[in-house]
């Protein structure tokens, strides 16, 4: 129902009135990126009680801050950007360690450990590749997501992590080569055929 | 470098399929308790406009006590002054407003503390009934 009515309104009437703090524009608005919050709760690592919690803030501060939104991003990245810093708030909040560097090379020796997907009969391709893209260390895993799932730019990812553009760069070289190490014998001749 | 041509080859390809058909589990009420935040929130809000209404209506009206005492008992002269030019600048239909103006000017700048403390006062009760006004507009509308 909420659909069909929205379907009759342009693109631009329905941010307008998203941003005048109509009610029924922000049930389309958390219904369309609910999951996308979600998403970038669980793969900052957050517990699951405090996956919830997060995406709560993170639609209330877009709540609050939507009379102020200037359009000069999309709605999308600025709504990434608002739960990127509610989840990294959450994890210091609770004195979790965010030291990068060593998270990082910690989490990669236990993916060495594991050792490269292998896939078995009945298994879709696609769960493989999520599989491998959970083991990531957090913020390869957030940045490989934004560029091949919601097909945002460097600088776009950038402006949501915080961070400069090549750190950025970097984080999609290394996750890429570590992704495709892993699912070489999961996707076989396909995965190699883009090397 | 490879991760600036996300499009290119198979292995990208597999990537941004695998990833775009992933479905993130949501709890199934929770836009109905988003909805339900964001009413309480615009309540607290309406509240919180309210108090300070509130508070800026009481303020105003001991500031305008406070002032027509200190006026009526430190200055009477200077007071009945004031509003006598005031009375006959309203009364007075024959003079041209043109050549009154430099006059007016001229008294504003000898009481303009008295002046200052009544421009507080008017632009008070201006601002205030606006805010009634447009208030209660948007939330008919």
């Amino acid at each position: 129902m909420v659909d069909g009515m929205w379907e009759q309104h342009g693109e631009d009437n329905r941010l307008r009135l998203l941003c005048s703090g109509d009610h029924e524009a922000f049930t389309w608005f958390v219904d369309k990126y609910k999951e996308t919050v979600f998403l970038c709760c669980r793969r900052l690592g957050l517990r699951e009680d405090e996956v919830e919690d997060v995406a709560s803030e993170t639609f209330m501060a877009a709540y609050k801050g939507l009379s102020r939104y200037s359009g000069r991003s999309e709605l999308s990245t600025w709504l990434w950007s608002i739960a990127y810093r509610k989840g990294i708030d959450c994890l210091r909040r609770n004195r979790r360690e965010w030291q990068l560097e060593d998270e990082q090379e910690n989490e990669i020796a236990a993916g060495r450990e594991d050792g490269p997907t292998v896939v078995t009969e009945g298994k879709e391709t696609e769960q493989v590749v999520w599989g491998a893209v959970e083991r990531l260390p957090r913020l390869w895993k957030v940045a490989v997501i934004l560029h091949y799932r919601e097909e945002k730019g460097i600088a776009d990812i950038a402006k949501i992590m915080d961070t400069r553009e090549n750190t950025v760069k970097t984080y999609l070289f290394r996750g890429r080569q570590k992704l495709r190490e892993m699912l070489s014998e999961a996707v076989g001749e396909d995965c190699n055929a883009g090397k | 470098m490879p991760a600036n041509r996300p499009n290119q080859g198979n292995f990208d390809e597999i990537l941004g399929r695998a990833l775009r058909r992933h479905s993130e589990p949501v709890p199934a009420d929770f836009t109905e308790r988003m909805l339900r935040q964001a009413r309480e929130l615009d309540e607290k809000r309406i509240i919180s406009r309210v108090i300070w209404q509130g508070r800026l209506a009481l303020a105003g009206t001991i500031l305008l006590g406070v002032a027509a005492i200190v006026g009526i008992v430190a200055l009477p002269g200077r007071i009945g002054a004031v509003l006598r030019s005031v009375g006959v600048g309203f009364t007075d239909r024959g003079g041209a407003l043109l050549d009154r103006f430099p006059q007016a000017v001229g008294a504003v700048r000898n009481e303009w503390q008295l002046y200052a403390v009544l421009a507080v006062l008017v632009g008070f009760a201006v601002y205030f009934f606006l805010d009634m006004l447009l208030s209660d507009r948007a939330r008919m509308a």
